[in-house]
């Protein structure tokens, strides 16, 4: 096994949190006789990454994705457990380990508002030390990949939203970072941007090398770029393999849309799965996986001229997820350990 | 170091660039207090034969002048844009970068003072002939006063930065920093020269970290104190440095420890 660039063990993180009830007794009791409650996070989180690799950190709001990313940046101290990445403990923060790690927010800006990216980037060359070759050679190279001719010279301040996460991505990769943390980097940006954003990722890890972790809501961000998914709910780990490998096992069935001619009969499609949808043209059934070419096989043959189309498809990714969320039981062999 | 504070001097630039009017603006707090303090204090001087103390209404005025230069030139903000940073969630990215955030605010003071001083120093000098200010600084006096004014301004600053690391701890600091700044009120020299202060006033004034950051450079650009007093002073100055550092990166280190990245 190669060493692990990301290797965290029994990571934990409980926030202190004042609570008081509503109303103004409430408030006055709270000034004399304050009650805090602890949050776990993150609970005991276990996991490896190796060079390299594109992980999707998938999990609702608050599942404790951010505050996991947070604590691996350096940002947070753990309240227990272990980390190391890039072979430094993160919330010591190093000066060689913050040079080889980057960590991109959506909608959170790491540039100065009011003057232009390309003068922000040069400020990042000397806190970063590039060379000026480098220098030149990365911003090139960003420059191509995410078209940013037109936008480098402009105040941040006057750059759409799109426009300024492809500048945040230059500024957050100028350094060439051997990891990189990607907190919703899609987030309220336009399908077009999001899948350019995706691009770009992809070619990036392809080009450098770099390691990823990405959080995201939007399911396609992921299933473009992470073969390895980690789920975490509740703070903790739920599942941590492959993604096709998660869709199999949480839905372990086929979904077969059939088109129908004039509103022809399909009372036979119940005997042949599960019927979710039905009106006067199709019919969609969940059949399992493996017998699922057997039963469109049999769909096909029995219903002759009054096919106008079949599809045989996997669940939605998020609807697999959705059932993660739900707390249907995560099969043993996959749970994380 | 030095490419790196170049390339944030000129970052610091462009942005006030941005807002010039609001600059100078700032910029006239420096001289409005210590215009109204000398105001009264000569009113009060007429009243009693034209001297206070030992000190006569045209060293009262030259006192004060002094200290609308020393005012600008040591004066420190962090406590309130630090808050702002952690609230806003601005902070984050500077500690995920390998330059400790102090960099980026000594930057953006020095800058800010140098720029606005254009603004000060001509005024100090119409009210220093307006009101007939009497200097007896001497060459001595006035290399001990530049050195003296920038450990004040490094020891406001640094004291700064310990209440802005509050903040850790609770993102409202604004009440602990009015807590600081009466106390700086009443014993930095504000209100009057130090030598105005009575006896037991006067102790705790140069007991407490306040009067080095102001009284005591502006007494000596005013060429108050002899030569030997004046260095001690700066050893005082340097004392409350010293201390002042230590404790910093105790509160700094300890409330990395609290941070909880609230906003980012």
């Amino acid at each position: 096994m190669t060493d692990a660039v990301i290797d965290v063990r029994g990571l934990t993180k409980v926030y202190r949190v004042h609570e008081r009830q509503e109303g103004l007794g409430a408030a006055v009791r709270s000034i004399f006789n304050r009650k805090f409650r602890e949050v776990p996070a993150v609970t005991d989180a276990t996991f490896r990454i190796e060079a390299g690799e594109v992980v999707g950190f998938l999990g609702p709001n608050g599942a404790g994705k951010t505050t996991t990313l947070k604590m691996l940046s350096g940002l947070l101290y753990p309240t227990s457990g272990g980390a190391r990445v890039v072979g430094h403990v993160p919330w010591r923060r190093d000066a060689d380990f913050l040079r080889a790690i980057t960590l991109l927010m959506g909608n959170r800006t790491q540039l100065v508002w009011d003057i232009a990216a390309a003068d922000s980037l040069r400020v990042l060359q000397e806190i970063y030390r590039i060379p000026e070759d480098r220098y030149r050679a990365t911003l090139g190279e960003l420059t191509d990949l995410l078209e940013l001719e037109p936008l480098l010279h402009k105040p941040v301040r006057d750059l759409s939203l799109g426009e300024r996460m492809k500048v945040e991505f230059a500024a957050g990769l100028i350094h060439s970072p051997r990891v990189a943390f990607l907190d919703e980097p899609t987030l309220g940006l336009d399908v077009s941007m999001q899948s350019r954003i995706r691009r770009f990722v992809a070619e990036h890890n392809r080009r450098a090398g770099t390691t990823v972790i990405l959080t995201s809501h939007y399911m396609d961000d992921v299933v473009a770029l992470c073969k390895r998914v980690i789920v975490i709910h509740h703070g903790r780990l739920l599942y941590d393999g492959q993604l096709g490998e998660l869709a199999q096992r949480m839905a372990p069935y086929k979904v077969i849309t059939v088109a129908l001619r004039d509103g022809a009969a399909s009372a036979f499609l119940d005997e042949l799965g599960t019927v979710t949808s039905r009106d006067e043209a199709s019919v969609t059934l969940h059949v399992p996986r493996e017998s699922a070419p057997e039963r469109t096989a049999r769909i096909v043959r029995d219903l002759e001229g009054s096919l106008a189309d079949i599809s045989v498809e996997d669940p939605p990714i998020e609807e697999v997820i959705d059932r993660v969320f739900a707390g249907e039981r995560m099969p043993e062999a996959l749970a994380a350990t | 170091m030095i490419q790196i504070y170049r390339a944030l001097l000129i970052q610091a630039f462009q942005q006030m660039a941005q807002y010039r009017v609001a600059m100078f603006l700032y910029a006239l707090f420096s001289f409005i207090r210590p215009i109204i303090f000398l105001a009264a204090w000569l009113a009060v001087a007429e009243s009693q034969g034209g001297r206070l103390g030992a000190l006569s209404s045209s060293d009262l005025a030259a006192y004060f002048v002094i200290t609308i230069v020393v005012t600008h030139a040591t004066q420190a903000w962090d406590f309130f844009e630090f808050e702002w940073e952690i609230r806003q969630g601005r902070l984050s990215p500077k500690l995920l970068r390998p330059l400790h955030p102090i960099h980026y605010s000594i930057t953006g003071n020095i800058l800010w003072k140098l720029q606005t001083s254009l603004a000060v120093v001509p005024v100090a000098i119409l009210i220093a002939i307006t009101f007939d200010a009497r200097f007896t600084t001497t060459p001595s006096h006035l290399v001990l006063g530049a050195v003296s004014t920038a450990l004040g301004a490094a020891l406001a600053f640094t004291f700064g930065w310990v209440f802005a690391s509050v903040a850790f701890w609770t993102t409202r600091v604004h009440a602990v920093v009015t807590l600081y700044q009466r106390a700086a009120f009443i014993f930095s020299g504000q209100i009057a020269p130090l030598a105005l202060l009575p006896g037991p006033l006067l102790a705790v004034a140069y007991a407490l970290p306040f009067a080095y950051m102001l009284g005591v450079p502006s007494d000596i650009l005013r060429g108050g104190p002899d030569i030997a007093t004046a260095l001690l002073m700066i050893g005082g100055q340097v004392v409350w440095l010293a201390i002042a550092i230590g404790v910093y990166r105790i509160v700094w280190s300890a409330g990395l420890r609290q941070y909880t990245a609230v906003g980012a």
